[in-house]
């Protein structure tokens, strides 16, 4: 044990992380609205002691020999046996850690973009923040839900209040969208814990998923309860053809909230995937998994070839998540390991690198109040080091070896080659389509001559300020040194990995 | 004769209560929130008799009268929803010109006629108790006198609630007649019995009971007289109505379909299923199409009715947690929806002012602690954790997923249902907090009695939301008599 690891080792550093932005956004309700950058520090400190906190919580995972670490149950509503349950291990140890990153860098990228309402703002973001860290930390399948259901509300806000010009058509789409999915989950959620307690006489552990896993064994129930997680889930990462939400979503949200959802919401359909609806219905996940692997090859190449069509450049990066997050359900459903590996290696390289891009766009429509394609040209000439950070953040997003993003695709095209060579032909096509929509916008925007929109704005056109830099640096300094070293964070999640395929084969073959 | 009375002492209490408002609002005419503070006064001691009463089942007035914690339940929750009434409506009843003695008086007799019907356990009782709840509603609902809404709303609830009335009160007699029994226990002993359930009048006397039954709780297709009604009304006593007679006529419907007809469950699940999709789909359909927000929350009341309609189903099916959904799901439909109303309320704050959706447009900006309260309601009201609608709408899909077929069908419609209406509530708080303020400010009543209403009712929702497990002890306890 080292020194991190015994500093937290007797506190409920679960319940800390996630219950602390919540308590940061009581605090600014109390805080005056007409002192603004007040709220802003604030704001920026609960999320950096919160990310403090999640690190600090890292190198204890490894050292606990159970499957989940810091584990923390309390009885909830005992009628039900619905508990309190949180509980770490290294996938979802990654994924806390990319939130409250993520999190504390969105709170400083809205320092200038969100001069309006500025306390019900990172109110929102702060719960936010809370929910999304509750999705992952939780073990039982009630207070999941809950989390689930609650990051819904401020991203509503979020889109709806600082959005751009169609913002209430985006938000209430992506509201119903996403209740829909959920909604039946609740009810197969439901159906699994009256299972358990008819077969068991009780409700104890009836909502804990450390105890339902590998005892649903009714076949009706794991296919239509896996159906109605997988919808949930799918319509969150967004697999084809539940998508249609995304691309408007994104290019509504304000720049932080584009940067959560592509960052970290996204993820949680993936994470779904992997925590609960497989280890819990392995056998309807292997009935569903043809369907889902098309369905994901689809996305891979649909989402990159109309990405190159795209005129805006957030819908273009919106669609290019769509490609890159059909690698993630692609890998998860390989069921190998390579396969699985790759899938979360892409999860958290989308959220570093997806967001690093969205961060570069809103810097870039700060300046020009634009996103329209067609009018950028030669912006490199003007700012030098916005068009190199640029394209810094999209050759990792293309793949380029030594950047992070091509060990998760290299790994799950390898995985996806092991289970089904032609799903991996046809998903390998996409590498080259990926380098062709970047690589042209790239060029339609920062090369040549400086285009006469761009020449119109003057002195506005300004390099990248200094806290634009601190909001990007981490991102980029954690994509090379993934890409470099992804080990790290393969070792980091493979208990998890190796605990996935177990309960995926059915807890039959390891 | 004394232990009679002492059973019964809740219903007394009331009773007194309401004639101490009346001699109160004599005495000291200049006053005019002295009413209020007696009929406070008395629902606080109600609410004390009846946690006395909630430990143990006792009979009454030859076993007409059933006290005990199914009582103390309603009982509590009927004392809630007309003491939230009570705060919120003095200051807006005021501002029109209306008396509030007279109100407050109206309410309690209609609280007396809640605790009969939970209290009773046979069929005369049971009518009268509900006679009484449904009355002083009538009353209420053309309590603004000179506003011809609240008249033509008023006279389509008399006539089409004494017109339900009759149909009802025809299928009890039937029924009574024919099992020769009026004892609920009694009826559903004689149902059970080879001779009883096929009886010739069974068949008529149940589809009497059941239309009876689904106009008072408002289910498609026999609502007609819901809207017109809610919206004629004054703003806190549409919240009223919408809340106590409802849940009064659950508890009926509980009585009368859960207790005395259980045997025919197979007969009546089909056909109350139905009703409860019907209900819940043309509820939330409507609602979409709602300008005035009052109308919205009626049909939407419309809606919840057949969200409760499920956990009728579910415990037709033989689910006992179907009844303890039911159950929940009133208490945090009361708090939830008072308090939506409550809001309406506190936004029509000048005398004549209706409520459109356009008119909302800003106030989050001008008023922001309302407007969260307000958000706070729309959201349980969605059944988005962690609040109470949240909670109720999971009791009730859990109940009905517990028992299969066609209630677990019922459990998906539900939950379409829900996402539909999220659209027309989110809708709300998009005015609220994502529009431009409105070039006509609304005027917004900023009454103390009227602000602790809503916070009580604030409280309450979150309270069921965060920490149910009290309540649902409550609720076991209460069905378990």
């Amino acid at each position: 044990m080292n020194a991190a690891t015994q500093l937290v080792a007797g506190l409920p550093i679960l319940s800390m992380i996630t219950l602390l932005p919540f308590a940061g956004a009581l605090l600014l309700a109390f805080l005056p609205s007409s002192r603004p950058s007040l709220i802003r520090i604030t704001a920026l400190a609960v999320s950096f002691v919160t990310f403090i906190l999640s690190l600090l919580m890292l190198p204890g995972i490894r050292s606990f020999s159970s499957e989940f670490a810091f584990s923390e149950q309390f009885s909830w509503i005992p009628s039900f046996g619905i508990t309190y349950h949180l509980g770490v291990d290294g996938l979802s140890g990654a994924l806390v850690v990319l939130t409250t990153l993520l999190s504390w860098i969105c709170i400083l990228a809205s320092f200038g973009p969100i001069q309006n309402r500025v306390k019900e703002y990172f109110i929102s973001f702060l719960i936010l923040e809370t929910g999304m860290l509750g999705v992952f930390l939780s073990l039982d399948l009630f207070l999941f839900y809950i989390f689930w259901e609650i990051v819904l509300v401020p991203m509503y806000l979020i889109i709806g209040i600082w959005g751009g010009a169609d913002r209430i058509y985006a938000t209430i789409k992506f509201v119903l969208y996403t209740l829909v999915g959920s909604l039946l989950m609740l009810v197969a959620i439901l159906a699994t814990a009256f299972s358990h307690q008819a077969a068991t006489g009780s409700w104890t552990g009836a909502f804990d998923l450390i105890a339902l896993r590998g005892t649903i064994t009714d076949p009706t129930l794991q296919l239509v309860a896996f159906g109605a997680f997988a919808l949930a889930f799918a319509i969150k990462v967004p697999m084809f053809p539940f998508h249609t939400w995304l691309p408007d979503a994104h290019v509504q949200a304000p720049t932080a909230g584009s940067v959560i959802l592509a960052g970290v919401l996204l993820k949680l359909g993936g994470y779904g995937f992997l925590r609960f609806a497989i280890p819990l219905f392995p056998q309807a996940a292997h009935n569903f998994a043809p369907l889902i692997i098309v369905l994901s090859v689809i996305a891979i190449i649909y989402g990159a070839v109309v990405a190159i069509v795209q005129t805006d450049l957030k819908k273009l990066i919106a669609y290019s998540s769509v490609s890159h997050m059909g690698f993630v359900t692609l890998g998860i459903f390989s069921f190998n390991q390579q396969g699985v590996d790759g899938a979360i290696l892409q999860m958290l390289n989308h959220g570093l690198i997806t967001s690093g891009l969205f961060l570069l766009v809103g810097i870039g429509y700060e300046r020009t109040h634009d996103r329209e394609i067609a009018k950028m040209g030669g912006w490199a000439s003007r700012t030098p080091v916005y068009a190199a950070l640029f394209g810094f953040f999209l050759f990792a997003s293309v793949g380029l070896p030594g950047l992070s993003g091509f060990a998760g695709e290299f790994l799950v095209l390898l995985g996806a080659f092991l289970a089904n060579p032609a799903v991996a032909g046809a998903a390998t096509l996409v590498m080259v389509l990926a380098a062709v929509y970047l690589l042209w916008m790239y060029q339609r925007i920062f090369t040549g001559p400086l285009s006469p929109f761009l020449k119109g704005l003057g002195s506005h056109l300004t390099d990248v300020t200094s806290i634009e830099i601190a909001t990007l640096a981490p991102l980029a300094a954690m994509i090379v040194a993934f890409g470099i070293l992804p080990t790290l964070l393969t070792n980091a999640f493979a208990p998890s990995v190796a605990q996935f395929l177990m309960y995926a084969s059915g807890g039959l073959i390891p | 004769m004394t232990g009679d009375l002492l059973t019964i002492e809740p219903l007394l209490i009331v009773a007194f209560t309401a004639v101490a408002v009346l001699i109160s609002d004599a005495l000291t005419p200049s006053r005019r929130y002295a009413p209020i503070a007696v009929a406070l006064a008395g629902l606080g001691l109600t609410s004390w008799v009846l946690l006395q009463q909630s430990g143990q089942t006792v009979t009454a007035l030859s076993g007409a009268y059933i006290g005990g914690p199914f009582v103390a339940y309603l009982g509590l929750i009927g004392a809630a929803v007309v003491a939230i009434t009570l705060l919120i409506s003095p200051d807006h009843l005021a501002a029109r010109r209306y008396p509030s003695a007279e109100f407050a008086t109206t309410l309690l007799f209609a609280l007396c006629g809640a605790i009969l019907v939970g209290a009773s356990s046979d069929l005369v009782t049971l009518f009268i108790g509900l006679e009484l709840l449904v009355i002083p509603g009538y009353l209420l609902a053309g309590y603004a006198k000179r506003d011809p809404l609240s008249t033509e709303g008023a006279v389509k609830y008399f006539l089409l609630g004494s017109f339900s009335s009759a149909i009802l009160l025809f299928g009890i007699v039937l029924l009574w007649g024919s099992m020769g029994t009026a004892s609920l226990t009694g009826i559903a002993t004689a149902l059970s019995s080879a001779k009883g359930g096929g009886h010739p009048a069974v068949a008529v006397a149940l589809a009497l009971i059941t239309t009876g039954v689904a106009f008072k709780i408002a289910a498609v297709p026999f609502h007609y007289w819901t809207p017109d009604a809610y919206q004629g009304s004054p703003t806190p006593i549409t919240g009223y109505l919408s809340v106590g007679p409802k849940i009064g006529a659950f508890v009926l419907m509980i009585k009368l379909f859960l207790i005395a007809l259980l045997p025919l469950a197979s007969m009546w699940i089909p056909v109350v299923a139905l009703l409860a999709a019907a209900t819940m789909t043309l509820g939330n359909l409507v609602a979409l199409t709602q300008g005035n927000v009052k109308r919205m929350l009626a049909y939407s009341s419309i809606a919840h009715t057949g969200y409760l309609m499920v956990g009728i189903v579910a415990a037709g099916a033989g689910q006992s947690s179907g009844v303890a959904g039911v159950l929940f799901y009133s208490a945090a439909y009361a708090l939830m929806n008072l308090g939506a109303f409550a809001f309406l309320t506190a936004v029509q704050g000048r005398p004549g002012s209706t409520v459109q959706l356009s008119d909302l447009a800003g106030l989050g900006r001008k008023h922001p602690q309302l407007a969260l309260l307000a958000t706070l309601f729309l959201l349980s009201l969605t059944g988005i954790p962690p609040t109470a609608g949240f909670f109720a709408k999971a009791y009730v899909i859990l109940s009905a997923v517990q028992a299969g077929g066609v209630a677990s069908a019922l459990a998906i419609v539900a939950v379409l249902n829900a996402a539909i209406a999220a659209f027309y509530y989110l809708r709300v708080i998009v005015y609220l907090f994502m529009r431009d303020p409105a070039e006509a400010e609304v005027e917004v009543a900023t009454a103390p009695l009227l602000r602790a209403g809503l916070l009580i009712a604030a409280v309450g929702t979150l309270l069921l939301g965060l920490l149910p497990s009290g309540l649902i002890e409550a609720v076991v306890k209460a069905i378990a008599s």
